[in-house]
C-alpha cells in the first residue's frame, strides 16, 4: 500500500484501517497534522485529499491510496510561505498555534475553490475547526484578505480596524 | 524605539503557519514507549484489591506504575508555601473522583498499553458520591476526606477565608432594604486543542529530560523533583510551547507519572491523553455557590454586605485555597462597601479537582457582583449605571482587605460602557470623576473606611 504525501511516495506499514493521521504522524513524522480529538470534532488533523479538506483522524489510510495528500508542509515553507500563510501571520490569526495548520489547510481549499471574502461565507468554511485562543475574528480577517490579495507584509501585523463582528443569536 | 507603539510580527508565527513549531507530541526520540492510565470508573470508592502481575507479564509491557512506585506519594503545588497537600499522585486505598489515576502501563505501542490497563485486576467498594457543593457543605452529608468536607488549613488553621470590616450590624440596622441573591456559575472545561501530554526521556548520565506542556515550568520541576525525591539537577524540563492552556495546564498532570515510568522502563515514555480523558479527568474551572445579602438605602448606597462563598474544589485542594483568597479580596467587585462579613470555604465534592482558569477566583465574584448590582438597581427602581457609579471605587477608598486604591478605573469604565451602549447619563453621573470622595459622594457611612490603615 503506497500513498502520496506532499508529492512524495510512501510505503505504508500500518494496517489498511489505520487512520491517515497515525500514518502521517507516527510512520512519516509529518507532525503538523495534530491529534486534537481523534474523533472528527476539532479539525486540527485536517489535510487535503485531492484538494478537498478531510479529517485525517477519520480517514482510513487505505482510502487515500491513489489520491494526492497535502499537509500544511506541502503548501509553503518558512522560506517560501503561501499567500494564506502570509495572511495568517500578517493578520495575527493565531495564538498557541496548535489549530493553525488545520485552519491553513482548510483556508487554502476555500480560497483555491473560489471562495468569496464575505465573512459569513468564510466562517462557514472554517466552522469545522476549534480554536480556543483567538476568538476567530482574526482568522476570518486573514482568510478574507487572502481571497483578495496574494502578498502580505510580514514585517508588521495588520492594524486592528475592529471592523469584524461575528453575528450571534443574542447577547454575547 | 522600534517596539513601542509598533505592531510587531509574532516570533513564532512562521512556525505555526508552516507546521514546523514543535509541540510536545511532535518531539521524536528513538525506542519510545506509549503509556495508558487505569482510571477510576467510580466517583467515590475504596480500592479493596489490586493486582498488576498479569499486566506486568504481558509481552510488550515494559513498566507498570502504581502508588508503590512513588517515593513521595502525596505532594502539592502550594506545599512550598506552607499549604499541606492532600492528593496522592496515584490512588492508593481510595478514589474520590471518576477518572482519578490509579496505575500507568507503558508498552511498545498504544494497543498493548491499553491491553495492559485492561489486564490489571482491581476491585472497588463504592461509596456515596457528592456532586453539589452546597449539599457537600451540609453537616450530615457523606464524608469525602477523613477531616471532613472542607479545607481546614487557612492561616492559623482556620477552616475558612474570613473577612470582617467595619460594623456589619450597624449597617443592617440602618438599611432601608435588605437585598439578597444566590449565584451559582457552573464548571467550565478549558478544552485546549492540545490534550495533556508528556514525553519523559532517561538520559545516559542518569538525568531525565521531560518534555512538558506545562504552563508553569518551575512549579512542574519542583513537583516532579519532590514526588521523585531527586535533586532538581537531575531533571531537565523542556517547555514553552503549549497548545492552549488557559489555566488548565498549571497543575502538573502528566509529567511525574511519565517520568517514573521512563525511569522504571529505562526507555522514553510518552503519555498523551485522549480527548475523552481530557473531558473526564482534567481539571476544570470551579463551580461556585455564592450568597450575597446587602444592606442598602433607598437612594442607592450599599451600606454593608454579608456573603457566604462555597468554592467547589472537587476531590482535592490543589490551588483552591489560593483561588478563594483572591475571591475574598474582590468580593465587593469594583465597588466600595465599608461594612463586610465574608466567609469563604473550599468545599470538597466528588468532581474532578478544579483549578485556575483565566482570572482564578475573580471571574466568579465578578459575575455575582455585577448580577447583584443590577438586582439592587432593579429592586430600588434606580438606573443600573447610577447605582454602580454611586458606589464605584474612588481614589483613597479601601478594598475588603484594606488596600487603599490609588488608581481605580471603575468610574471611567462605567462611563465608557454607557457611551458604547448609547446610554445618556444624567449630568452629575456623566461628569463624575474618580477623585477622592467629598460632598454628596462622602456620606457618613463611607467616612470610616477612608481612615482604615492600609498594610
Amino acid at each position: 500500500m503506497r500513498i502520496e504525501v506532499n508529492g512524495a511516495g510512501h510505503n505504508v506499514t500500518s494496517p489498511p484501517l489505520a487512520s491517515l493521521l497515525t500514518v502521517l504522524r507516527e510512520e512519516m513524522d509529518v507532525t503538523s497534522v495534530k491529534a486534537g480529538c481523534e474523533s472528527g470534532g476539532c479539525g486540527a488533523c485536517t489535510v487535503l485529499i485531492d484538494g478537498q479538506p478531510r479529517r485525517s483522524c477519520l480517514t482510513p489510510v487505505v482510502t487515500a491510496v491513489g489520491s494526492e495528500v497535502t499537509t500544511v508542509e506541502g503548501l509553503g515553507t518558512p522560506d517560501s510561505p503561501s499567500a494564506i500563510q502570509q495572511s495568517f501571520i500578517h493578520h495575527y490569526a493565531m495564538q498557541c498555534g496548535f489549530c493553525t495548520p488545520g485552519l491553513v489547510v482548510a483556508a487554502t481549499a476555500y480560497v483555491n475553490g473560489g471562495g468569496s471574502d464575505d465573512l459569513d461565507s468564510v466562517a462557514e468554511a472554517i466552522s469545522g475547526h476549534v480554536c480556543r485562543c483567538t476568538g476567530y475574528n482574526k482568522i476570518l480577517e486573514a482568510v478574507a484578505a487572502a481571497v483578495k490579495s496574494s502578498e502580505f507584509d510580514l514585517s508588521s501585523t495588520a492594524v486592528d480596524k475592529n471592523t469584524v463582528v461575528i453575528k450571534t443569536g443574542g447577547a454575547v | 524605539m522600534k517596539a513601542v507603539g509598533a505592531r510587531l510580527p509574532r516570533y513564532d508565527a512562521m512556525g505555526h503557519v508552516t507546521g514546523t513549531t514543535q509541540f510536545v507530541d511532535d518531539v521524536r526520540v528513538p525506542r519510545m514507549l506509549w503509556a495508558k492510565m487505569l482510571r477510576s470508573p467510580h466517583h467515590h470508592a475504596a480500592i479493596t484489591r489490586m493486582d498488576t502481575s498479569r499486566a506486568e507479564a504481558m509481552p510488550g509491557v515494559r513498566a507498570v506504575i502504581t502508588w508503590e512506585d512513588v517515593p513521595l506519594l502525596t505532594y502539592g503545588h502550594l506545599e512550598a508555601l506552607g499549604i499541606p497537600a492532600d492528593e496522592p499522585l496515584l490512588a492508593k486505598d481510595e478514589v474520590r473522583y471518576k477518572g482519578q489515576p490509579i496505575a500507568l502501563v507503558a508498552a511498545e505501542d498504544v494497543d498493548t498499553a491499553m491491553a495492559g490497563v485492561d489486564a490489571i485486576d482491581i476491585e472497588y467498594s463504592e461509596r456515596p458520591a457528592l456532586f453539589d457543593v452546597r449539599k457537600a457543605f451540609d453537616s450530615d452529608s457523606a464524608q469525602i476526606h477523613p477531616w471532613g468536607n472542607w479545607y481546614p488549613h487557612f492561616e492559623g488553621e482556620m477552616d475558612r477565608r474570613k473577612i470582617r470590616k467595619g460594623d456589619i450590624d450597624e449597617a443592617f440596622e440602618q438599611a432601608d432594604k435588605i437585598i439578597s441573591g444566590v449565584y451559582r456559575p457552573a464548571a467550565i472545561e478549558h478544552v485546549p486543542v492540545e490534550t495533556q501530554v508528556c514525553l519523559a526521556v532517561p538520559e545516559s548520565d542518569g538525568r531525565l529530560t521531560i518534555y512538558s506542556c506545562t504552563q508553569a515550568l518551575y512549579f512542574t520541576m519542583g513537583v516532579i523533583a519532590a514526588h521523585l525525591q531527586v535533586p532538581l539537577n537531575k531533571l531537565k524540563v523542556v517547555g514553552g510551547t503549549v497548545g492552549g492552556g488557559f489555566g488548565g495546564k498549571v497543575d502538573t498532570a502528566s509529567d511525574t507519572v511519565s517520568a517514573l515510568a521512563a525511569m522504571k522502563a529505562g526507555r522514553p515514555v510518552k503519555w498523551r491523553w485522549t480527548r475523552e480523558e481530557e473531558f473526564l479527568a482534567s481539571s476544570t474551572r470551579a463551580p461556585w455557590h455564592m450568597e450575597i445579602i446587602d444592606a442598602v438605602t433607598d437612594n442607592g448606597w450599599i451600606l454593608g454586605r454579608k456573603m457566604l462563598t462555597l468554592h467547589d474544589s472537587g476531590a482535592y485542594a490543589r490551588f483552591s485555597p489560593y483561588g478563594v483568597t483572591k475571591h475574598s479580596f474582590h468580593h465587593t467587585g469594583a465597588y466600595t462597601i465599608p461594612n463586610l462579613h465574608f466567609d469563604g470555604y473550599v468545599v470538597f465534592t466528588n468532581r474532578v479537582p478544579t483549578t485556575a482558569m483565566r482570572g482564578f477566583g475573580v471571574t466568579s465574584i465578578s459575575f455575582a457582583v455585577e448580577t447583584h448590582m443590577s438586582r439592587v438597581a432593579n429592586e430600588l427602581g434606580m438606573d443600573p449605571y447610577e447605582v454602580r457609579l454611586l458606589n464605584a471605587n474612588r481614589i483613597n477608598d479601601t478594598s475588603p482587605n484594606r488596600i487603599r486604591y490609588t488608581d481605580p478605573s471603575t468610574v471611567d469604565v462605567l462611563q465608557s460602557l454607557a457611551g458604547a451602549e448609547g446610554v445618556q447619563l444624567e449630568g452629575a453621573y456623566a461628569g463624575m470623576t474618580r477623585d477622592p470622595r467629598s460632598g454628596d459622594l462622602l456620606p457618613d457611612h463611607l467616612v470610616g473606611q477612608l481612615k482604615t490603615e492600609g498594610h
